[in-house]
């Protein structure tokens, strides 16, 4: 009988263990997000110290407005606003697969303060239609010169984000973007930006 | 008696309450409305973030090459550069001329860029490079006008050759120098070709002139509280492209993306300008 009970106890001991380890999951369904992206792995968890709040920066309720307005949940007709597990889902099987990119639309000066996993930082200044260069980058994201005109038939679906609802860095982007031909339906945002990503403890890197 | 003034009593501290409490907007100024009428400024693409983003149907429809779709208009127009036109027409003629004032942002761009794509490369695993030097291929507009330069031609045999191969289609002319009766307006093409001459050969910059009356000119003079401001408008009159309003107000072509940007509402591209529209001119 005593036997029994330590078993048991001993039995609870360890169903317990995984949640005391991992008490702030992404989901239910989902403790962290591990993807490889060419020979690099990436791992996106939270923060598992349930105490913790937001300082600095991405604590501030009130930019001022102008420069920093609340910007439209849809930002161009097509182009679709997502939420954090779309975008793991995104970084799983399109960034992973090469098919996609998550692109970083703040200047190089906020990116350098920590992004997103796996974020490649493309400046919405470096989308302006005045950057005589703008079609070598265009070409990166996947579209192919024909003659004159770029095909974007094989582009990268992309994700872009900025610093949250307050920043236009990715509005700026995303029209730029559209403005030189780019798809809309390859295009989604994720409009909370940096600041929801943060504000749920999830994983960022420094470049 | 008591109970009437504690009656007013309280009305007296309901009264300060409501004065104390009150909707702030009732003590702006006035001026705070009209100040809207110019607030996209991104002539600096480095510059502040703006606040405002033009409706994207709008920006969306500006793909280039672009076949006008307005009924009248069927020119083929491009979202080329006005110093880029020039300087490849006066490289056609033999002139050598630097890519004049953006040299300096160039270099930028290029770090920038090569920083962009050595980022999606480190993703990708690919290799990409920067192309070196901007896109420079002769457009059949300057072979055109080169040609017709070279040959001597007076202005305006160029201004009705240019328009001609741009009605049968020939050619794709910058969308800034479309006028507002669909025609092309060859005259800002020279204009800005002989200017960039003058800059190569050491003349100075046109100046900025201050245009403040003249056909279609308005100004509007608002009273802030520490400042006067003074914002223009000018109505569109026959002729009149983006890029001869820019010289206008600004003393050059270049400067049209001001116009253009502010002007967002109205205006769905910098081709689509015609007579009577009310353009608001930011302030240089």
């Amino acid at each position: 009988m005593r036997v029994l009970v330590v078993m048991t106890g001993f039995l609870a001991t360890l169903a317990a263990l995984p949640l005391a380890a991992q008490d702030v999951r992404i989901s239910e369904t989902q403790a962290q997000s591990t993807f490889s992206v060419g020979a690099r792995d990436f791992t996106i968890s939270r923060n598992q110290d349930v105490d913790a709040a937001l300082t600095g920066e991405f604590a501030k309720t009130s930019r001022p407005c102008p420069d920093f307005c609340i910007q439209p949940m849809i930002t161009a007709t097509g182009v679709r606003p997502i939420g954090e597990l779309e975008l793991l889902d995104f970084l799983e099987t399109d960034v992973a697969g090469t098919t996609g990119l998550l692109i970083d639309a703040r200047l190089p000066d906020w990116f350098a303060k920590g992004s997103i996993p796996a974020a490649v930082n493309v400046p919405f200044a470096a989308l302006d239609p005045q950057n005589p260069y703008q079609n070598d980058i265009l070409r990166a994201l996947g579209a192919e010169l024909r003659g004159d005109i770029l095909d974007f038939e094989n582009a990268q679906l992309l994700v872009i984000y900025d610093n949250g609802v307050w920043d236009a860095q990715a509005t700026r982007a995303i029209t730029n973007l559209i403005a030189a031909g780019y798809p809309a339906a390859k295009i989604q945002n994720y409009r909370g930006g940096l600041e929801d990503w943060v504000h749920l403890g999830l994983t960022t890197t420094l470049p | 008696m008591i109970r009437s003034v504690v009656g007013l009593f309280i009305f007296a501290v309901l009264l300060c309450g409501y004065i104390v409490l009150r909707p702030s907007d009732n003590g702006r100024p006035a001026a705070v409305e009209t100040t809207e009428v110019t607030r996209a400024q991104t002539d600096s693409i480095l510059g502040p973030v703006p606040d405002a983003i033009a409706p994207i149907e709008v920006v969306a429809a500006v793909q280039a090459p672009v076949r006008n779709t307005a009924p009248g208009l069927a020119l083929t127009t491009d979202r080329s550069q006005m110093d880029e036109t020039a300087a490849n027409v006066l490289a056609g003629l033999g002139l050598n001329v630097e890519r004049n004032q953006t040299a300096g942002d160039s270099d930028e761009m290029l770090e920038m860029t090569a920083s962009v794509l050595s980022g999606i490369g480190a993703i990708t695993g690919q290799t990409f490079n920067a192309s070196g030097k901007p896109p420079a291929a002769e457009s059949a507009l300057e072979l055109l006008v080169v040609q017709a330069l070279k040959e001597g031609q007076n202005d305006a045999y160029i201004n009705t050759l240019v328009n001609e191969a741009a009605k049968a289609g020939e050619i794709s002319v910058p969308d800034i120098l479309v006028t507002s009766e669909g025609d092309v307006d060859t005259a800002v093409l020279l204009n800005s070709i002989i200017t960039q001459a003058q800059i190569a050969a050491g003349g100075a910059e046109p100046a900025v002139p201050n245009v403040t009356s003249g056909e279609g000119v308005e100004v509007r003079v608002v009273q802030r509280a520490t400042e006067a401001e003074q914002y223009r408008f000018y109505t569109v009159n026959k002729g009149d492209s983006l890029g001869s309003i820019a010289v206008k107000f600004y003393g050059n072509v270049n400067k049209f993306g001001r116009i253009f940007e502010a002007n967002r509402q109205i205006l769905s591209s910098p081709n689509a300008i015609q007579v009577g529209q009310r353009l608001s001119i930011p302030n240089v």
